[in-house]
């Protein structure tokens, strides 16, 4: 079992991602990596996604009487997600190009739905997220029509808006169908390149809309995948993952740096459905990658950046970020710990609204050779998810769902902003909360208690508060932390 | 999923069909190849025991993914001798991709040293259901079992059956140069 009262450090990821998920539209502050055009891997679609995975390991493995915390922030999450800031890249890159494919150029054209073909590298996190937010609260948010839509218009250029509808089970089905069309062995990224990491998250997005709706596609999906790629090897001939396959020559292209975030991003994303094989691998494909430091002390070795056309390659790689969030899925507290303990040793933590983050430094290393880079994708997120993420923790997403019998427990349905939840939790049918109420951003100081059964008993820091049947709001206190108790 | 299909093929009679040859009657849509050892034997049998015991059956057509080898004569051969009641279709490469288009299907040539000609062509293996208006509305994973075909296939022709008001599904609109079964 986790610890289900959250230290310190992990409660400022989520108050620093509560933070980023409030920004105002378009205002993606501490979020621009080193990639134009939000190319590359540091994207803000990465980050939200992974923002919003880590929301959904955090609910369902440490405070999962607390949807009132994490079911406002996916919203928002999600609504971020369908900006046109964060998607508008794909016009220019649905039209090819790339070292990996000139030769398709002229027979592609610009495409401004993002989702309709390739671009899983987007589609799959619009529709596991999506589904995240739908599976965790038993909701159908998502499902009403037109509830993913994307849109833009400018004043300036382009002529009549463009608008693309869809919604869970539309955007579902269509990447569905896409797969099939594929041989299963995936859909495209950018035109003709078909990554393994990027359809992970689509295999997610296929076993939670089964479990919402019914049916069996994640199982189908997978088999497909597997007889698909049994062709090409999911390892390269050095046993790390094979990052790529053209979808015209079929050419496969290895992890030939290696670089960390290959295996690392692919193995936490692929332990939902491929455990044993992902755990088989990982320590010796991990091991490549750490530099051992003192104290037990661990950073990450990157690949040098290529050079392609006489063109050195810009782009966020994330290794630190990925291989702890790599090691958190597999348990290795060691290699986490060491990750961890050199990311606030050498990577400036910092505390800004109440969040903890890390902020982008570009310079490699500092004066005695101790890794300094780290990019948003790391700082702002993956450290957050990995600190958060128990072991297998997508795994019990995947496979270990909640019931019916979940939603009807009492649980924090409403959190004011300026409250902190340490603990949320059920046990043996009582209900246990740990609060404080925090001054660093503005807020109600209140938390609803929802689904209260008739004649509960409510404790708040060892005082009585009278309940009635449904509902009931609570003032948390100023000062330190307080526990609540209901007892049915 | 309910899109309007269409295609423009060969039957195993040497008979032009296009979609609307069929409209009118459920479509049951297999695509394979001939010289398929494993996938297609193995589909085409089950797709039989899910036939054999219905009243009201669709039309079962299989679509080849293989058109330089599988002419109409080859199919028709192929079909009658362990698959009567499927009707194959082919046409010419552009016709068969149309068609591979229409019903979303991935099939791809292969080098295989095991085949006569040394080639194999790995497909999808979805079996789909149209209905008489020409919708693909339903289909089923190569691993759906017969029973379970079977099963959807009541539900769906029954349905069908009673909305046209006594006119059987399978024989609402007969057009003629159709010889399905």
């Amino acid at each position: 079992m986790p610890a289900t009262t959250l230290d310190r450090e992990q409660l400022g990821h989520l108050r620093h991602w509560d933070n980023l998920s409030r920004q105002q539209p378009n205002d993606w502050s501490l979020m621009q990596g080193k990639g134009y055009g939000q190319d590359d891997f540091g994207g803000y679609r990465f980050q939200l996604a992974y923002m919003l995975y880590g929301l959904a390991l955090a609910h369902r493995h440490r405070l999962p009487a607390a949807p009132g915390l994490f079911q406002p922030m996916m919203q928002r999450l999600i609504a971020k997600l369908l900006l046109p800031e964060v998607w508008m890249y794909w016009r220019d890159v649905s039209r090819g190009g790339s070292v990996f494919n000139a030769h398709l150029a002229d027979r592609l054209h610009e495409e401004w739905d993002p989702v309709v073909r390739d671009n899983i590298m987007y589609s799959a996190y619009v529709q596991s997220c999506a589904l995240l937010h739908d599976h965790l609260f038993a909701a159908d948010r998502y499902a009403a029509p037109g509830s993913l839509t994307f849109r833009h218009w400018s004043f300036f250029w382009g002529g009549a808006e463009k608008r693309f509808t869809y919604d869970r089970d539309s955007l579902n089905e269509h990447l569905y169908w896409q797969m099939v069309q594929n041989g299963y062995i995936g859909v495209a990224c950018e035109p003709n390149c078909v990554f393994q990491i990027c359809n992970q998250p689509a295999i997610l997005g296929f076993r939670l809309h089964d479990l919402i709706t019914g049916g069996d596609r994640a199982t189908e999906v997978v088999a497909g995948y597997e007889r698909a790629w049994a062709d090409f090897g999911r390892l390269d001939d050095r046993g790390h993952y094979a990052m790529m396959v053209s979808e015209d020559s079929r050419a496969v292209r290895a992890n030939d740096g290696p670089s960390p975030w290959v295996d690392a991003w692919c193995g936490a994303l692929m332990n939902t459905w491929n455990r044993d094989f992902v755990r088989e691998h990982y320590p010796r494909q991990v091991a490549a990658f750490l530099v051992p430091g003192t104290d037990g002390t661990l950073s990450v070795r990157s690949a040098p950046a290529r050079e392609v056309m006489g063109q050195q390659v810009v782009s966020d790689t994330c290794d630190t970020g990925w291989v702890a969030a790599w090691a958190s899925e597999m348990g290795d507290c060691t290699t986490l710990e060491g990750l961890l303990t050199h990311a606030d040793r050498f990577m400036h933590p910092t505390w800004r609204d109440g969040g903890l983050f890390h902020p982008r430094n570009d310079t490699p290393a500092d004066a005695d050779g101790h890794r300094t880079e780290i990019e948003p994708m790391t700082g702002n997120v993956l450290l957050g998810y990995a600190r958060l993420n128990v072991s297998d923790g997508l795994w019990g997403l995947y496979n270990r769902p909640w019931g019916p019998e979940h939603f009807t427990e009492p649980a924090l349905t409403v959190v004011d902003r300026d409250v902190e939840v340490s603990r949320a939790e059920v046990v043996d049918g009582v209900l246990h909360a740990r609060m404080r109420r925090i001054g660093e951003v503005p807020g109600e100081g209140t938390v609803t208690v929802g689904r209260v059964p008739d004649g509960a008993r409510l404790v708040l820091d060892g005082t009585d508060i009278a309940t009635t049947a449904g509902e009931v709001v609570v003032p948390v206190p100023t000062g330190p932390a307080v526990d609540l108790v209901l007892t049915p | 999923m309910s899109e309007l299909v269409a295609f423009d093929l060969v039957d195993h009679h040497g008979t032009p069909v296009t979609a609307e040859t069929y409209r009118g009657r459920w479509l049951m849509v297999q695509f394979g190849f001939t010289a398929c050892r494993v996938v297609c034997p193995r589909a085409l049998a089950k797709l039989d025991a899910a036939l054999d015991g219905l009243r009201a059956r669709p039309v079962p057509l299989y679509v080849t993914v293989d058109p330089d080898r599988d002419s109409p004569d080859v199919l028709r051969t192929h079909l009658e001798a362990a698959h009567p009641r499927f009707t194959g279709l082919t046409g010419n490469p552009g016709q068969i991709e149309r068609a591979k288009q229409a019903f979303q299907i991935f099939a791809r040539r292969r080098p295989d040293a095991e085949d006569p000609d040394g080639y194999a062509v790995p497909h999808t293996a979805i079996t789909h259901l149209v209905d008489p208006d020409g919708r693909r509305v339903a289909h089923w994973a190569d691993t759906v079992p017969a029973d379970r075909i079977a099963a959807d296939l009541v539900a769906r022709l029954a349905v069908a059956d009673v909305s046209a008001a006594g006119s059987p599904p399978w024989g609402r609109s007969r057009r003629a140069g159709c010889r399905c079964r």
